[in-house]
Formats: structure tokens, C-alpha cells, sequence
């Protein structure tokens, strides 16, 4: 298993809205599928977890509600709304030409200067 | 978001917020629980797992508080709960708590109260549509016959030509005041009648209750016996009966009939107090021969300018137009230009200095006690440093200590605004209850909602100043630092106690400069009253004999009407002397007219020198005590058909005949052409206008009988000021006074009956008002800053109870260690006091136009309030000083 690396700053929000797009999910839920997606390769602190879903359900992006969990107890269950499908494609895309720009320019030999 | 939806969501959040708590709790603990089967799936012993699951998860607590501010409701909810902690701190520690609260409380009651007054005076706007649009008219002078006079009333004809010729104004109106005897089954009672040309209501936009306003034509002599009634008039006089429309009423012995009346709000002219507000309007019907008159000003004139037209656009046109008629008319309009002033502006050019003052008087109040409070919380926040880092060691974060450290001085501001509401309240009240007289619309001073706004505002100003820096503070203190030092009272605080200096040196000089400002006001008060009026007004009672326009003729009727009437006053036991004259000294109101002198040249009448022109009688300048330089008084010898005897003033003998004797020169007054008059008594100079009036006026009297009707008008009777000297307590003998006149006429309404102390006192009463409001506001600021230097003090005293003991354990006196403590509050109240001098002498030269005999950089007065002020610090580091005497050593060096 590789080491597991720290998340960059501001990039939970989209693993989050990536997570909950597959289908709602409660808290710990998202932190599984996040773990289980980067095969445990992501580090992330479970405190900020709440505060970040808080703030998303906040903005608008994510809805909540009360359902069953799977050894039946209650869990908050969070799911992606509209609103939060088209953020998230704008961050997606967003991440993608800023990661293809940085890639390129780390990329580039000394020949290509 | 708009405003009202966000509002509606923290309304929701705060009712949901339990709710939102357990729901919270119980989803937090979900996680760990379900992390915790996990690990118990892998194998984990269940307590192990818990435990390990706990600590995975973090600091639960902050995680807590990081969602709830990620909930947004945070600020609102946060700001209750910090309130609700702040009060109960605050009943913990009741000393402090009132000290603050008193001490904002007066500076923000203080700003209430004055704010209102400059709120309804200077600020409301007047009770017309458009008010801004309305200007007053006036005639400017030439300034070498009327010095120092900016405006001047208007003459007909001149408002004639302006409202014929100018284009900048949709209507123009001249009004006159004056006093008509209305008659209702035989009893008579004196009436504040506004006269006014037809268009008046029209520029007011003001529609009547009932009936109409005047229409075009009713100016015209024969057709102006209308009035329009007041609604306060119409509902004292006539019962609010609406038949009166309609109605013939007897005014001055001739039916008027009632046209209209109107609606309660309406006030014309604007005035302070009800007393003196017009009770009804009539217009104004000038004859061919008053249209024509151009050399005497009597008249106001009101306008409003014309839609897109500016306020310099149309002075620039009247000064064309006064310009073509100085031209035109060079014998009356030389020099003679024409203004116009916002009427607002016209009604409150005089207190807006005394008010601005006084505004600025007790900013700086509310300056000291915000410096007042903010050390005391300085100190405070010093010895909660322990709490605050109990607390910061729980997770909180440095906003959010912020935050709670702001919202309990916001508290403590608040508290002091509702406190200072009531303090308000009641100034207010004594406000109108001594310048009613002296300040317009003084009547409209109410603790309304845009005053309720203002305080609300200054309340969480100052909140926001007093908290801020202490709130810095608390939240910057060093956390270790402050646990290991326990109560931290040996601390090394030297930002703290710098800041704590400033703060105290800031009081001192602020205080300082108010002391200075309400010392001068006093210096000047004191050389006002002391100043000579030219008169003695002890034991003089005075009143107006108020004759009617019409009720005479000729003018011989009414000087043996006043003849008959001096006779009988004469003969009254307990009355020593009695005259008459037109107008009082001290009442701002008489005229001014033209003469020419023997021996100077002749020049046409808008060169010809003015002097102040009274009507008396005999008897007059002996029953004021006014001293008989040289010549002789005007007697009984002194009547028509004989040569027209003059009294000069002593100051009108010295600018026109300077090295010569006055007496014997001849004289013709402009306006009385057709008999010259000779100087036969020389008399001293009388305070004309107000005490406070720099230069004598030059006066002239002339005797009542030897009176004329004026060049270019027709005869109008006119009422005259009865001044009786009595032997003893002048308000005594008025029943047999005024009984004696009605054995003569039962009909003459007697007016304004005063004494001549009360006129003198009166014309003060202003300065007076001023220099106490100043004055209070002055000795609060020295009380706050005692306080400020007090609590300075006793901390530095309680601070450095260590290092005094080890001094007096190495020797030192009793005396070396309140030196010590003495010298320090010294200091800074000798920087304070320099500063606050300095700060002074730049800003006294703004109460100059308040001063009277007083310099604003008075040398006396500023040392002498330095030395008060260094006195009173001196005072308040004692008690402080005498503790530290006490230290003892053994108890000093043990004391942590």
C-alpha cells in the first residue's frame, strides 16, 4: 500500500460532490467511498468531513435527509441536486485544464524552453 | 439572498437551532459508531474500538463548532449566547457594570438630547411642500449707512419691480405682521394678523381646511376685507364651527368676512412658540401711492423658485435687476442690491453656531466616556485573562473570543443608550422649557424616530469603539503565558498600561478643552451682565399700548389719545415717572432712517447717512434713568408749531460732529421733510438691539407731537410702549396702570407687559442657555476624566504593589513612594493639559461669534481651568497614592 497523501486545499469539496453523484451516501459513507475510490490512498482528517458537508448543504449543492442505514440505525443521508450536478461539472472541468496546464508544464524538457 | 430571506433563515435556524444541535449530535455519533463496527468487524475489542474510533475522528467539539459556522446561522446565534454570558458577567461584577453604563449613558443621553434639538431645528424639514425651494427675499443694504446689516426689509415698490421683472420665480409674496383687534360681543382681544399680497398660499402650496385662500384682485384697496382664519384660531375662537366660513367678523371695528381657514399644520410665518404663531392672514392692498413708495422698507418677501431653476441662477438675476433699479432710481436704490435665502436658513442662521457648538461639546463628551470605559475594560480584560485562555485551550478560535468580547461592550452600550434615552428625555424637556423663545420651531423638539435612529446608531459605535481594542487584546493574550502566570497580576504589561496612558492623556485633554470653551462662555456671560445697558432697568415696568391701524384719523387724535393716557399713569401713586417711547431698547426691532446734517453736503437718499429713530415723549428718558449729557431733555413745550426739538446719543454727536459742540446743529430727517429740527440735548448711548452689541448704535429721539405722516404714505395710527418708573416692585402698580388706561379706552388691548429686568435677562438668555448647557457638558467631562485617572491610577498602584514594597524594604519614605505615585498621574495630566491647550486655542476661535469682552485665546482663562484641571487629577491619584503609602513591605513581597 502506498503511503497515503495529505488532500490539496479546497479539493474535498469535489471529492465529496464526486462521492454523493454515485448515489446518496451519509457521512461515513462518503468517507468509505472516498477511501475506497483512491484506494486508500487519500488521507483525509474525518473532523473537517462535517464541516465541509455542512457548508455544501449550506450553499445549495448537496440536500440531506434522515433514512435507515444499513445495520438499521438512523443516518443523514446526502444526495447531489441539480444545482450541485452542474458545480460539479464546472469543477470538474475546471480541475481537468488546470491539471493538463500544470502536467504540461512540468513535463516540458529543457530542449522544449 | 435579499436582506428579508436571510433574516427569515437565521429566524428559522435560531428556532430550529436545538433541533439542529441534536440532530448534529446524534449524525456525529452515527459516524463514530459505525466506524467503531467496523474496526469491531476486524477484529477490535468493542472498548478499544470506541476509544480508537474517538480519536480518529478528532477534536469532536471543534468539528461541532466548525459546522455550525458552516451553517451560516452562526453569527446571530453565537451573538445571543455571547449576550446572554456577557449579562451574566456583568451582574457578576455590579461596580463595574453601573460605572459604565452611567458613564455612557450620559455621554450618549447627552447626544440624544442635543441631536434632537439640531434634529427639529436645523435638520426636519419645514412643514411645506418642497420646502427647499422657498426663499426668503431681502433687500442687502449699502454697507456705509448700515454697517455690519447683512438683510433689510423691502419697500413695495422694489418687490414690485422684482416680481414683475424676474423670471427665476414661480410666485413672490410680501408680508407684513401686525396686531388687529378682533371684537366678539364687546370684548376686545388682540390678534397676530399676517398681511400678505395675493399669491402667498399659492408659493406654500398650502390648501385650507375650509373655504379657499385668496384670489387675484383682493390686493386691490376696497377688496382685501377677507381673512383666512387658523386652525387653532377657528377652534378657541369660533367653537371649529365650519358655518363662520362665510361670516362677517369684527376686526378693528370694520366686518371682515372669513373666507377660509386652515389646516392645523399650517404655520406662517414659522414661529417657536405658539404664542407667537399668526392666528390669521388678510391680503395685502397697497394703495397707487404705497405701490409707488421705493425709500421705505418694511415689507418681507417670500418666493419660490421656479422647477430646474438654481439658487445662484436666480440671485444672479436679481442682482441684475437690482443693479437696473439702483440706475434707474439712483436718489432711492443706490447701493441697495436684493438676496435671496433658502427660508430655512433665514430662520435658523442664528443658533446653527451655538448648535454646532454644542454638538461638538458633547461629541467630545461621548469621546471621554468611550476613552472612560475602554480602560476600564482594559483593566478588566486584564484580570479575565485566565478565562480567556480556559477557554482558547477548549477550541475557541480568536474570532470568535472577538466576537464574545465585542458583544458584551456592545451590551454595556446598549444598556447606556436605553439609560441615556431617559437622560434625554428629560433634557429635553428643560431644553425647550428655557430657549422656547429663542429657538425656532423649538416646538418641534420630540425624541422622534429618526432621534431614536441616531442613538441606536451612536450605541453601537460606540460599543464597537469602547470594545474594540480590549477585545484585541483579550483575544491576542498568550495562552501559555497566561496559565502559568495564574491571576496574572505581576504581569509585564507594558503595551497594556501604555495603552491604558494614552487613553487617560486623551481624557485629560479632552476635558481640558471643554472646561476651556464653557470658561470663556462663562467669562463672557459674566462681562454681559455686567455691562451698562445705558439704562436702569430696576423698577421699570413696560407695555404696549396697542392701537390699531384706522382707530385714528389724524394724528393729533392719537397724541392727545397718548397725552391723556401718560397723565393719568403720571398721576398714579408709587409711579415716579412715566414716558413713551416706539420701540424698546434690547427689542431688535425700530427704525432706521435717513437725515441730513447742517453743514454736510446734501446727497441723494440712498447716500444719506441712517441712524436708529425713536418717538418718545417727555418723561421717557427720565423714567429709564438715560444720563442728560449736555442741552436739555425734550419737554411739554415741544409740539407741533414749534421748532422740532431732537435728542442724539452720544455716539451719533461723535461721528457727526466730532470736535464740535452738537448742540444747536440742524437736522432733517428724510422722512419728515417738512420740519427742520435742532439738536437740543445730547443723551448716553443705549444697548438698541442686544446686550451683546459691540458698537452703540447712533440714535435719535424726537418727540411724539412733533410727528408727521411719513414722505409718500398716508396716516396709520400706531401703537406706542407705555415706561413707568415705580417706587418699589414695578409689577405692582400694572392693576392701577392698565385700570387708568381702560378708564380711557375700554376697548385697547395691553401687551407684553414686562419689567426691564426681564427684557435685560430675556436678551441673555440665550448666551446664558448656551454657556450652562456648555458648562454641564464641561463638568461631566471633568468628572470622567477624575474617574479616568482615578482607575488609571489605582491599577498602576495595585500593579506595582511588588516593586513599592521592595522600595520601602530598601529604605524609602512614606513621602519618596507618594511622590512616586503622585508624579506619575502628574505627568499625565501636565501632557494631557498640554495637549488639551493646544487643542483649545485651535478650535476656540470657533466660539468667537458666541464670546462678548472675552478673546477665544483668553490667557486667564486657559491657565487658570490647566491649574483646575491639575488640581483635580492631583486629587483623584491620591487616594491611590495613600494606598501605596500603606504598603507593607512583608505583605508586598509575598503577594502574588
Amino acid at each position: 500500500m502506498a503511503k497515503p497523501i495529505d488532500l490539496l486545499q479546497g479539493t474535498l469539496d469535489m471529492l465529496i460532490l464526486k462521492a454523493v453523484s454515485l448515489g446518496p451516501l451519509h457521512g461515513y459513507g462518503v468517507l468509505l467511498r472516498i477511501q475506497q475510490i483512491s484506494k486508500d490512498r487519500l488521507e483525509i482528517q474525518q473532523g473537517s468531513l462535517y464541516p465541509a458537508l455542512y457548508r455544501l448543504e449550506h450553499q445549495g449543492w448537496i440536500a440531506s435527509e434522515w433514512g435507515e442505514s444499513e445495520n438499521k440505525r438512523k443516518a443523514k443521508y446526502y444526495r447531489l441536486t441539480a444545482a450541485g450536478k452542474r458545480r460539479f461539472q464546472a469543477e470538474t472541468e475546471k480541475w481537468n485544464r488546470m491539471a493538463d496546464m500544470i502536467a504540461g508544464i512540468l513535463n516540458t524538457t529543457p530542449e522544449e524552453v | 439572498m435579499t436582506f428579508w430571506s436571510r433574516v427569515s433563515s437565521w429566524l428559522q435556524a435560531m428556532l430550529r437551532r436545538s433541533r439542529m444541535e441534536s440532530e448534529m449530535d446524534a449524525e456525529l455519533r452515527f459516524h463514530v459508531e459505525a466506524y467503531a463496527d467496523d474496526l469491531i468487524r476486524s477484529g477490535v475489542p468493542r472498548p478499544e474500538a470506541l476509544r480508537r474510533a474517538r480519536l480518529v475522528f478528532g477534536g469532536i467539539e471543534n468539528a461541532k463548532e466548525e459546522c455550525r459556522e458552516a451553517r451560516g446561522v452562526h453569527f446571530v446565534e453565537t451573538l445571543l449566547q455571547d449576550s446572554r454570558y456577557g449579562a451574566r458577567t456583568m451582574l457578576r461584577s455590579p461596580g463595574f457594570t453601573v460605572t459604565a453604563v452611567l458613564a455612557l449613558a450620559l455621554g450618549i443621553g447627552a447626544n440624544t438630547a442635543i441631536f434632537s434639538v439640531v434634529n427639529a431645528v436645523l435638520l426636519r424639514p419645514l412643514p411645506y411642500d418642497q420646502p427647499d425651494r422657498l426663499m426668503q427675499v431681502w433687500h442687502t443694504p449699502p454697507q456705509k449707512s448700515f454697517p455690519g446689516m447683512p438683510t433689510f426689509a423691502v419697500s413695495p415698490a422694489n418687490f414690485l419691480d422684482w416680481r414683475e421683472q424676474s423670471r427665476s420665480f414661480e410666485g413672490m409674496s410680501a408680508y407684513g405682521f401686525g396686531r388687529y383687534t378682533l371684537t366678539r360681543s364687546g370684548h376686545p382681544e388682540a390678534i397676530r394678523m399676517v398681511a400678505a399680497t395675493v399669491g402667498l398660499f399659492s408659493i406654500l402650496r398650502a390648501q385650507p381646511l375650509l373655504g379657499r385662500g385668496f384670489l387675484a384682485g383682493e390686493d386691490e384697496p376696497g377688496h382685501e376685507h377677507e381673512v383666512v382664519l387658523s386652525y387653532g384660531l377657528w377652534r378657541g375662537h369660533f367653537a371649529g364651527n365650519p358655518d363662520i366660513v362665510g361670516k362677517n367678523i369684527q376686526l378693528n371695528g370694520q366686518a371682515f368676512a372669513v373666507v377660509g381657514v386652515m389646516r392645523p399644520e399650517f404655520d406662517f410665518p414659522i414661529s417657536s412658540d405658539p404664542g407667537s404663531r399668526a392666528q390669521m392672514w388678510k391680503p395685502l392692498a397697497w394703495s397707487a401711492q404705497d405701490r409707488a413708495v421705493r425709500d421705505n422698507h418694511n415689507y418681507a418677501v417670500i418666493a419660490r423658485l421656479k422647477d430646474g431653476v438654481s439658487l445662484p441662477q436666480a440671485q444672479a438675476e436679481l442682482d441684475a435687476i437690482s443693479n437696473a433699479l439702483a440706475q434707474a432710481y439712483p436718489n432711492d436704490n443706490k447701493g441697495w442690491g436684493a438676496i435671496a435665502i433658502p427660508v430655512r436658513e433665514d430662520l435658523v442662521g442664528d443658533v446653527r453656531p451655538a448648535l454646532l457648538i454644542l454638538l461638538g461639546a458633547v461629541a467630545l463628551v461621548l469621546l471621554i466616556a468611550c476613552a472612560n470605559v475602554a480602560n476600564l475594560m482594559l483593566v478588566r480584560a486584564l484580570s479575565r485573562r485566565k478565562e480567556v485562555a480556559v477557554r482558547t485551550a477548549l477550541g475557541a478560535t480568536r474570532r470568535r473570543l472577538l466576537q464574545q468580547a465585542l458583544s458584551e461592550t456592545l451590551l454595556l452600550a446598549f444598556a447606556g443608550g436605553a439609560l441615556g434615552l431617559v437622560f434625554a428625555h428629560y433634557g429635553v424637556i428643560l431644553i425647550v422649557k428655557f430657549l422656547a423663545e429663542r429657538l425656532p420651531r423649538a416646538n418641534e423638539i420630540a425624541l422622534d424616530s429618526w432621534v431614536l435612529a441616531f442613538t441606536l446608531g451612536i450605541s453601537l459605535l460606540t460599543g464597537f469603539a469602547v470594545g474594540l481594542l480590549p477585545a484585541l487584546r483579550m483575544a491576542e493574550a498568550d495562552l501559555n503565558q497566561a496559565l502559568k502566570q495564574g491571576l496574572g497580576r505581576t504581569a509585564t504589561d507594558s503595551g497594556g498600561s501604555r495603552t491604558r496612558n494614552v487613553l487617560a492623556v486623551s481624557e485629560v485633554a479632552l476635558s481640558l478643552m471643554l472646561l476651556i470653551g464653557a470658561g470663556l462662555l462663562i467669562r463672557s456671560l459674566w462681562v454681559l451682565q455686567h455691562v451698562n445697558p445705558g439704562f436702569d432697568p430696576s423698577n421699570v415696568v413696560t407695555m404696549a399700548v396697542s392701537v390699531p391701524t384706522g382707530k385714528f384719523a389724524e394724528a393729533t387724535q392719537q397724541i392727545n389719545y397718548f397725552g391723556r393716557i401718560l397723565e393719568r399713569v403720571r398721576a398714579l401713586p408709587g409711579v415716579q415717572s412715566a414716558g413713551l417711547i416706539d420701540s424698546l431698547p434690547l427689542s431688535d426691532d425700530g427704525s432706521h432712517q435717513p437725515f441730513s446734517a447742517e453743514g454736510r453736503p446734501t446727497a441723494p437718499m440712498a447716500e444719506l447717512p441712517e441712524v436708529e429713530v425713536r418717538l418718545i415723549s417727555p418723561g421717557y428718558r427720565s423714567a429709564m434713568h438715560i444720563p442728560l449729557l449736555s442741552g436739555r431733555d425734550v419737554d411739554d413745550s415741544d409740539v407741533a408749531g414749534r421748532p422740532g426739538a431732537v435728542l442724539i446719543s452720544e455716539s451719533m454727536a461723535k461721528s457727526f460732529w466730532p470736535n464740535e459742540d452738537a448742540i444747536g446743529k440742524h437736522l432733517t430727517l428724510y422722512f419728515f421733510p417738512e420740519l427742520p429740527r435742532v439738536v437740543v440735548g445730547v443723551v448716553g448711548d443705549v444697548k438698541m438691539t442686544a446686550m451683546n452689541e459691540t458698537q452703540p448704535a447712533p440714535t435719535l429721539y424726537f418727540p411724539v407731537a412733533q410727528m408727521s405722516v411719513p414722505r409718500g404714505a398716508s396716516w396709520r395710527s400706531f401703537g406706542m410702549i407705555l415706561v413707568a418708573r415705580t417706587d418699589a416692585a414695578p409689577l405692582s402698580v400694572v392693576p392701577a396702570i392698565t385700570g387708568s388706561i381702560r378708564e380711557i379706552d375700554s376697548e385697547v388691548p395691553l401687551l407684553n407687559i414686562r419689567t426691564m429686568d426681564d427684557s435685560v435677562s430675556a436678551s441673555l438668555s440665550q448666551a446664558r442657555f448656551t454657556m450652562l448647557l456648555l458648562g454641564a457638558f464641561a463638568g461631566l467631562a471633568l468628572l470622567l476624566a477624575v474617574v479616568g485617572i482615578y482607575s488609571v491610577m489605582s491599577y498602576a498602584v495595585s500593579r506595582r504593589t511588588n516593586e513599592i514594597g521592595i522600595r520601602v524594604a530598601l529604605g524609602a519614605s512614606r513621602g519618596d513612594v507618594l511622590l512616586l505615585i503622585v508624579r506619575q498621574a502628574l505627568l499625565l495630566a501636565l501632557i494631557g493639559s498640554v495637549i488639551g491647550i493646544v487643542g483649545a486655542l485651535a478650535l476656540s476661535r470657533l466660539l468667537a461669534s458666541q464670546l462678548y469682552g472675552v478673546r477665544p485665546t483668553d490667557p486667564v482663562t486657559f491657565i487658570s481651568l490647566a491649574a483646575l484641571l491639575m488640581i483635580v487629577a492631583l486629587a483623584a491619584s491620591y487616594i491611590p497614592a495613600r494606598r501605596a503609602m500603606r504598603v507593607d513591605p512583608m505583605t508586598a513581597l509575598r503577594y502574588e
